[in-house]
């Protein structure tokens, strides 16, 4: 390979040859719905937290599905379960079991 | 009463297929419910893409209708095949028909805004629907004297949403609502106008050419974000809520009135029809072709035909075209049973 | 009355006496170990219901529960005649054998198994007046302990008969227990009627000791038929703690705690374990719950979580997920225990609150700043809550409703809220809802409001019971348009369409308002009752307490709800719950409306 003298910014790029999938799948086979998303913005904009904070149902499962697990965490730890993304999302995902299964699973992670 | 073909329904579907089986000498019965022949165009203004009046189209569909017999305010309270291949119906006037096919030119529903709570039609005054804006178009109203400041258009409202049971996409909206907005634009041109989208679905030979013609000659500003809610301030000026998707951050906007491009349902009123016929409707509701690729027009059963929306949200254009494909299927097959 | 065998033993009690020492032992460390788990507090309140007027109360809960089943008679009196004939008729045939012992053989007071073979050991006939009385009465028990065997057999084969549709499946510690209760009666009517003519008997026993001397030889059997029998009863004895009749003993323990105020603080033990093990699997909640019309689900209902919880499985806590908590099982559980709290500890116990991070809450953001300035305490503060949101038709109509009656109100989350922190705690988070429940309880202390008006029974069960507001009174719309009626502030016309109106889970059988909605919709319109008894309605499929539940699956259990509603053909539905509007106005063919929209419709 030719040296130009600069690397490409691996940070930034999504490599999706070497992108973590493992909770993508679990969430995958746990409940289906997760792969339903047209990323219609319905559960963040009605999201009761996402007017004080980052969090965002939409993005953080897109990112869980390009394999940047940790990102998404961040955007779903303020969320405070009440249940209308569930009730507005056009596709009816199962938005509030996914979260759980995202934390349930950082829960089993680290402790 | 007695003909070769029942058509059901005087809309553009139902009338030019009633007029080209007419064509080919043959006995047509059409039907419509209402008072007037025209279906949904009649409450329209303008047709996209280029903004002909909807009533010369409608005119020239009524023209040629020729020697078919047209009953209106009338509608089918049953309907039954009898062991020859004869169709024994009988209308609200208790006139009974005996013809040898029928057509189903039923068409569509526009989805009833005030289903989808979180939008508060018919609870706020300046919340109004597509098919609203076109009756106030054709009144010469618009949106009134003064020049609004905002103008937004919510896409997809009962389309694409499993939490009101219709999945499907109801095709003609997103071009409606960029011919709706350009309309709009041409009688209040300092108005800002706003379009809420999931997908722009662009389809059609120049529809493409009116969206750009929207953002560059109109201004008109494209959101992706679908609405999720809608409530009103002590002014009666409406509030947006959607995420910015694009930004990944929600948004709101106030608003002074909010156009919500109601959806194509299917038209469940006919179910009973359907029903005594044991014609196969898909899950949403729409009639099934017997073959989606070379028979669309043909159903389960044979002699029952089907034209236009009712399988289906479809464009003028090919509401046409299929009617005239349909006049022709019909037309061999009373050959078919007439000589054999 | 004289003692046939000198010594008052023979070989054939020693299984059945093993038996009893082992189910006393197992019992009494059981008990040991429940009472050991309590706190101090609830000790000395167990000892305080103990030694007061209140014991009273728990004598007579266990005679009408344990014994008569008095609630299962209320629901069906075959059942409930099956449950008290064994129940009460077994009871009094071991009560009225210790008595014969006081009675007549006082020497042999202690002896476990004397009372139970009586009629072994001693001899009487039933010519003298005692012997007459107590054979009459051991008879006349027998025989109706032997109905109720005869109905449970009948109800393991046809339990539709029972009014039963579904029935629990049975594990092999209950097919052996259950297998050995139907041998014990009757082997005891037969082995004491093979005694008959030696000890006497009356017109049971005695009968058929006449009619069998005809075929055989009763003495020949009769050894080996007190051997049966007693094996028997050790079977059932020695099976009893791995089966579903552990609910017997158990029962009066639970009875004992529960009336001392006592409430589960884990989803396994102290308290816990007495109700787990109190429940007699007898399957009422499987048709009770709504989730059983997805017929898959029904394997999820309470029954089978206690039996999980019982063996302490580790997919008790998905089945926990899997609960509506919509309450019709507790409401209808004839031993009254309480699974949806087990299921909440069970997900409070896993809930990852390390995770959830509510900071942001505290940091004093901009827009939670109360605009109310110091107001009166008749002002009333309307908090709609994430729900009512995306209804706003509810809000709409209680502000007219309100404006009418010239009311001074401030709507709290205009723009938005902190929700109320009770779908957190559903989920089990109920650590983490605190700060929710902290930053609202702020909020509404400072808009000095004198009623916090609610349209969601959801958010009404949270602030009723997790709040302390500082005297502000909570209230659901539906009990604020009462009272505005009877204030005479608003004024409805009676219209002459019928309706019915959906008790919306977290206000009946939640909160127990079940009355001023009634009185509201009575004063509106024609009021027609659903198929089910107001606390035994049914959720409208929209519950935020499963996380396992499918689109689909809710829509199940909307449609069965609306089946039962609409029984009556009403022209309207009318329900109090943003919720239950939303779920039934999706399907229901009918108008779907809330009490706010009837009312204002028909205000004069």
């Amino acid at each position: 390979m030719v040296n130009f003298g600069f690397k490409l910014s691996s940070s930034k790029r999504i490599d999706l040859d070497s992108s973590d999938s493992d909770l993508f799948l679990k969430l995958k086979a746990e409940s289906g719905t997760i792969t339903q998303c047209i990323a219609c913005g319905s559960c963040a904009s009605s999201c009761s937290a996402g007017n004080f904070t980052p969090v965002n149902f939409r993005k953080a499962i897109l990112l869980i599905e390009r394999g940047r697990n940790e990102e998404a965490k961040e955007l779903i730890k303020g969320c405070m379960l009440c249940g209308k993304c569930t009730l507005v999302c056009p596709r009816g995902i199962n938005t509030r079991e996914i979260i759980l299964s995202i934390n349930q699973y950082y829960k089993k992670e680290r402790f | 009463m007695e003909g070769d073909v029942l058509v059901i329904g005087g809309g553009p579907a139902g009338m030019e297929t009633a007029s080209r089986i007419s064509d080919f000498n043959r006995n047509v019965i059409l039907i419509e419910k209402e008072r007037e022949l025209g279906g949904h165009i009649l409450k329209w203004d303008r047709l996209f893409p280029d903004g002909v009046p909807a009533s010369d189209v409608n005119n020239n569909l009524k023209e040629s209708l020729g020697t078919t017999k047209v009953l209106l305010g009338n509608y089918l309270i049953s309907i039954e095949k009898r062991e020859d291949y004869h169709f024994i119906a009988q209308l609200n006037s208790g006139e009974i028909i005996k013809c040898s096919t029928v057509v189903f030119a039923t068409g569509f529903k526009l989805f009833p805004a005030q289903k989808k709570q979180e939008y508060g039609y018919g609870l706020y005054e300046r919340v109004i629907t597509n098919a609203d804006l076109e009756t106030r178009f054709k009144k010469g109203d618009g949106l009134g004297k003064e020049s609004p400041k905002r103008i937004g258009f919510v896409h997809c409202v009962g389309s694409r949403d499993e939490k009101i049971c219709n999945k499907q996409c109801s095709k003609l909206c997103c071009i409606t609502a960029i011919k709706q907005a350009i309309e709009l634009k041409q009688l209040y041109p300092d108005t800002e106008i706003y379009c809420f989208y999931m997908d722009l679905r662009m389809y059609g030979r120049g529809y493409e050419d009116l969206y750009l013609e929207a953002q560059l000659k109109y201004g008109i500003r494209f959101i992706r974000g679908r609405v999720s809610e809608i409530s009103q301030d002590q002014s009666g000026l409406v509030i947006v809520k959607a995420e910015d998707t694009l930004s990944s951050r929600p948004l709101k906007i106030t608003l002074d009135w909010v156009i919500l491009m109601a959806g194509i349902i299917s038209e469940r009123e006919n179910d009973f029809l359907t029903q005594q016929l044991s014609l196969q409707l898909g899950e949403d509701g729409f009639i099934n072709s017997v073959d989606p690729i070379q028979k669309t027009n043909q159903t389960n059963i044979s002699g029952v035909f089907v034209t236009g929306s009712a399988t289906g949200p479809k464009t003028l254009p090919e509401v046409i075209n299929e009617a005239r494909s349909t006049a022709l299927s019909v037309n061999e097959y009373l050959n078919r049973v007439k000589n054999g | 009355m004289k003692e046939r065998i000198i010594f008052g033993y023979d070989p054939f009690v020693i299984p059945f006496t093993l038996g009893v020492i082992f189910i006393m032992l197992y019992l009494g460390t059981g008990t040991l170990r429940i009472l050991l788990s309590l706190s101090r507090k609830e000790a000395l309140n167990l000892l305080r219901s103990i030694f007061s007027v209140k014991i009273f109360k728990t004598i007579k809960d266990i005679l009408f529960d344990v014994l008569l089943h008095v609630k299962i008679f209320k629901r069906n009196i075959l059942l409930g005649y099956m449950h008290a004939s064994i129940a009460f008729g077994w009871f009094m045939l071991i009560f009225i054998g210790h008595i014969e012992v006081i009675l007549y053989t006082p020497q042999r007071n202690g002896v476990i198994y004397y009372p139970v073979f009586f009629r072994y050991f001693v001899m009487e006939t039933s010519q003298t007046l005692r012997g007459a009385f107590f054979f009459f009465l051991m008879d006349l028990f027998l025989l109706i302990v032997l109905s109720g065997i005869a109905l449970a057999i009948y109800k393991r084969f046809r339990s539709v008969r029972l009014g039963m549709k579904r029935t629990t499946r049975h594990k092999t510690g209950d097919k052996i227990a259950l297998w050995s209760l139907w041998l014990i009666f009757p082997l005891r009517l037969v082995a004491e009627s093979f005694t008959a003519d030696i000890s006497g008997g009356s017109f049971l026993t005695g009968t058929i000791n006449t009619l069998m001397g005809r075929f055989v030889e009763s003495t020949l059997y009769m050894d080996t038929l007190w051997w049966a029998y007693s094996c028997a009863l050790a079977l059932f004895l020695f099976a009893l703690p791995f089966s579903r009749y552990m609910h017997i003993p158990t029962e009066i323990l639970l009875i004992f705690l529960r009336n001392a105020g006592i409430k589960s603080t884990s989803s396994r033990n102290g308290f816990a374990e007495s109700e787990i093990y109190s429940c007699s699997s007898c399957g009422i909640c499987i048709d009770a719950c709504p989730m059983s019309v997805v017929d898959e689900k029904s394997n999820y209902t309470s029954v089978y979580l206690l039996r999980k919880l019982r063996r302490r499985k580790l997919d008790s806590l998905f089945l926990a997920e899997q609960c509506l908590m919509c309450g019709k099982c507790v409401e209808l559980c004839p031993v009254e225990i309480d699974s949806c709290r087990l299921k909440f500890l069970k997900k409070r116990e896993n809930f990852p609150d390390q995770i959830f991070d509510y900071n942001y809450l505290s940091k004093k953001h901009p827009e939670f700043k109360s605009s109310i300035n110091r107001q009166d305490r008749e002002k009333v503060l309307y908090y709609a809550g994430c729900m009512t949101h995306l209804t706003p038709q509810i809000y709409k109509s209680l502000f007219n409703i309100m404006d009418k009656a010239q009311i001074d109100y401030s709507f709290m989350d205009r723009d938005g809220s902190i929700c109320c922190g009770r779908p957190l705690i559903l989920a089990g988070g109920e650590r983490a809802a605190k700060e929710l429940i902290r930053v609202n309880s702020e909020l509404i202390i400072r808009a000095n409001a004198g009623i916090l008006l609610l349209s969601c029974p959801i958010c009404y069960k949270v602030f009723k019971e997790n709040y302390s507001l500082n005297g502000v009174e909570v209230m659901h719309h539906s009990q604020y348009i009462n009272l505005l009626i009877k204030q005479g502030k608003i004024k409805l016309k009676k219209g002459d369409f019928s309706v019915v109106y959906h008790d919306p889970c977290d206000l009946g059988r939640g909160s127990g308002v079940y009355s001023e909605p009634r009185a509201v919709i009575s004063s509106a319109a024609v009021l027609k009752e659903s198929s089910n008894l107001p606390a035994e309605s049914i959720c409208c499929g929209g519950s935020l307490a499963s996380r396992r539940f499918s689109q689909s699956e809710r829509e199940s259990v909307t449609l069965h709800s609306l089946e039962k509603l609409n029984i009556n053909n009403p022209e309207k539905l009318i329900t109090a719950c943003p919720l239950c509007l939303r779920s039934f106005s999706k399907l229901n063919k009918r108008e779907t409306l809330d009490i706010a929209q009837l009312v204002e419709e028909q205000m004069i």
